[in-house]
């Protein structure tokens, strides 16, 4: 083990301080403005570990991760207002009632239901990657095609909820009047029970994210990666890979979108922005799309500066995002935890006896998919 | 412009460039009662060539660069953005013609995509996905600087006279500047496939795009192929994009309203200009006539599920080119 930064060890430790630091936040504050934006941006972590498992691990560049992001979100938007109608005296939701819609449509039916509601926000959106996803790669279109069918995949869901004024209250979104009630019990978005539900929901997604990148499924997708063709010729069904890899993504973007509007009691089509969904991708580039703790210190990174540091200077905040992205992707292709890697891997050589510097070489570079 | 329409176009700045073209389309009208029943579909198809041509001018650039070169120009938008930016700028602080900008746009993007070839894409062109990563960056700094220095509220490229009426053509009744941008847009097309297919540099191109190394060793300069190339397509973005903004307002964030359609219009054509000019034919004429049975938002969706399924089915484009590409 020439470099620390592969050493899976190493990097469990690393995830492990990490989430001890991030338990430690309500010890330290409560403030419950702060827990409410720290919980948001344990949301932003878990869309960067999706765009990280998908497009780091899966090669997948997926442009258009607000779909499922959107979808959870709208899913769980449905269920937290529905909650707050009544069956019987008070079934529809007043923004229906000023489009003239005089009885519940039957989209929204299921969603009186809350545990059917959860089930549907996350299985929706992963049905439809699953589809959508076997669609693009059974055609084995790839690359950059991928890229901008997702794309027009998100604008056209955009434009569909814009439209769809009566069900999805169009431009303005669905802003449930009361918090999500959970086995009988208010949670309120700006409370520490809140902060643990989302810090429970990023830790499980991370911790199975490494678990899935370690394990066998999670070497073919790093494979197909590099070589989607050698993968082929060696008798594994590709579509099928890229198609779960990207499907899993999906779930989680689903279930941060679910988060989100715990959090902020607010959806609208605000969430399948083309802007917001690329600005998953950047934070995943320049903090290391190739690493999922790289992608989410990314999200952490530039979602805390552009709230600190851009409400004075957005304009100027962009501007610098913009340059730096652009060295980033430059220079730096593997982002900030490629230089972890670089660095770490120098300091490793230098400790190195001189002559074992050979044969150590060839194992570095077949360690060097697994960061 | 009424403060309404403002406010429309603000409420949905960035994918409903439909409701800034209004300024020429409002003028579309019937123009007989006699056949009523003829009359509202003759309007949607020529309403649909006239969208037609404004998805053609907008693509066309980003067509000859990803046809070309294979670089996925995320600032494609912003190109055009610059384009109505430089009009306006000469228009209004140096009281150039309307018709001199069209050119000065040209030429003015042209040098900005030539500076941005030589100082990025250059170094990108073996990695295709980080080239439109790293595009979207420059995407995202160009906007900034046209927001830092004039400002986020709407500019307006005043309309020349002669382009102020309308005229009768047939059923329906058209503005003469739709007219003129329909116009231009066939000259451009014309004037692109004349150069691409007609001249020694064209010439030269295309032996680029088939095999980078065999045209190298026949002498041809590829680095300056593709440099050429780039700025070129630059320059027809910022000629849209005095089009555009002549036709709508001109915003910092104008760019991202066009580059999706853009996109589309480039992948259903494969990336070639003739796969380009059907694409956006078919297309435009889509929308319209969609957007006249159902809605123009709903018209949308379903056109870009359309071309979805279509890449399904056809992933390099209704006219893939013989060659695969690198």
């Amino acid at each position: 083990m020439t470099n620390l930064y592969h050493n899976r060890s190493a990097q469990w430790i690393v995830y492990a301080l990490m989430f001890a630091f991030l338990a430690a936040i309500p010890l330290i504050t409560n403030d419950s403005f702060l827990l409410n934006q720290f919980a948001t941006y344990g949301v932003y972590g878990m869309l960067a570990v999706s765009i990280s498992l998908s497009w780091g691990f899966g090669g997948i560049l997926n442009l258009g991760q607000g779909i499922a992001f959107g979808l959870g979100a709208y899913g769980m938007g449905m269920t937290m207002q529905m909650q707050s109608q009544d069956p019987v005296s008070n079934p529809i939701p007043p923004f229906m009632l000023n489009n003239s819609l005089d009885h519940l449509p039957a989209l929204w039916s299921p969603f009186q239901n809350t545990a059917l509601g959860f089930i549907l926000s996350l299985a929706v959106p992963t049905i439809f990657y699953v589809f959508f996803g076997s669609l693009m790669f059974r055609a084995r279109v790839s690359g950059p095609f991928i890229a901008i069918m997702t794309l027009a995949m998100l604008t056209a869901l955009y434009t569909l909820i814009l439209d769809m004024q009566p069900y999805t209250n169009g431009a303005n979104g669905i802003a449930p009047p009361a918090p999500l009630k959970l086995l009988g019990a208010e949670i309120d978005p700006y409370s520490v029970a809140s902060y643990w539900i989302v810090y429970g929901a990023l830790l499980f997604v991370t911790v199975a994210s490494k678990l899935i990148t370690q394990s066998k499924f999670g070497l073919v997708t790093q494979a197909l990666r590099s070589d989607p063709e050698r993968v082929r010729f060696l008798g594994y069904n590709v579509a099928s890979y890229e198609t779960i890899v990207y499907a899993l993504s999906g779930l989680i973007a689903a279930l941060a979108g679910c988060c989100l509007v715990m959090l902020v009691q607010y959806v609208s089509p605000a969430q399948l922005d083309v802007n917001f969904s690329i600005g998953m991708v950047i934070w995943a580039g320049i903090g290391g799309r190739f690493s999922l703790i790289g992608s989410m210190l990314g999200a952490f990174l530039i979602q805390g500066g552009q709230s600190y540091l851009g409400d004075q200077f957005l304009a100027t905040w962009l501007l610098l995002l913009g340059g730096f992205f652009i060295l980033v992707v430059r220079f730096l292709p593997k982002g900030l935890a490629g230089l972890l890697e670089l660095s770490l891997g120098m300091i490793g050589a230098h400790m190195q006896p001189k002559d074992a510097s050979r044969p150590q070489r060839g194992a570095e570079a077949t360690s060097k998919a697994e960061a | 412009m009424p403060p309404s329409r403002l406010l429309k176009h603000k409420g949905r700045p960035r994918h409903a460039p439909d409701a800034q073209w209004r300024r020429g389309i409002g003028d579309v009208a019937l123009g007989n009662s006699l056949s009523a029943d003829i009359a509202p579909i003759a309007n949607a198809l020529i309403l649909g060539l006239s969208i037609a041509s404004i998805w053609l001018i907008a693509a066309l650039g980003l067509a000859i660069i990803y046809g070309a070169i294979g670089v996925i120009n995320m600032a494609h938008g912003e190109f055009i953005m610059l384009g109505a930016y430089t009009s306006y700028a000469l228009q209004s602080f140096f009281g150039l013609p309307f018709l001199l900008c069209i050119p000065a746009a040209f030429i003015v993007v042209a040098f900005i995509g030539l500076l941005l070839e030589r100082g990025l894409i250059r170094y990108l062109y073996k990695r295709p996905l980080d080239t439109l990563l790293a595009t979207w960056g420059v995407s995202l700094v160009l906007t900034q600087l046209v927001r830092l220095t004039f400002g986020s509220d709407p500019k307006y490229i005043a309309v020349p006279e002669m382009f102020q009426s309308n005229v009768q053509l047939g059923f329906v009744n058209l503005s003469v500047l739709r007219i003129f941008v329909f116009a231009l847009t066939i000259v451009l097309v014309a004037a692109t496939a004349f150069l691409f297919y007609r001249t020694r540099f064209g010439m030269q191109v295309r032996a680029v795009m088939q095999n980078k190394e065999m045209a190298a060793s026949f002498g041809i300069n590829a680095d300056r192929v593709y440099m050429l190339t780039f700025a070129l397509g630059a320059g027809l973005a910022g000629v849209a994009g005095s089009l555009l903004g002549v036709l709508a307002i001109v915003l910092p964030t104008m760019g991202t309203a066009y580059v999706v359609q853009a996109f589309l219009v480039v992948v259903v054509g494969g990336g070639t200009i003739l796969g380009s000019v059907v694409a956006s034919g078919l297309t435009g004429e889509f929308q319209s006539v969609l957007a006249y049975v159902t809605n123009e938002t709903f018209a949308r969706f379903l056109l870009y599920l359309l071309i979805v399924v279509l890449l399904r089915f056809r992933p390099a484009g209704l006219f893939a080119p013989a060659k695969a590409r690198r």
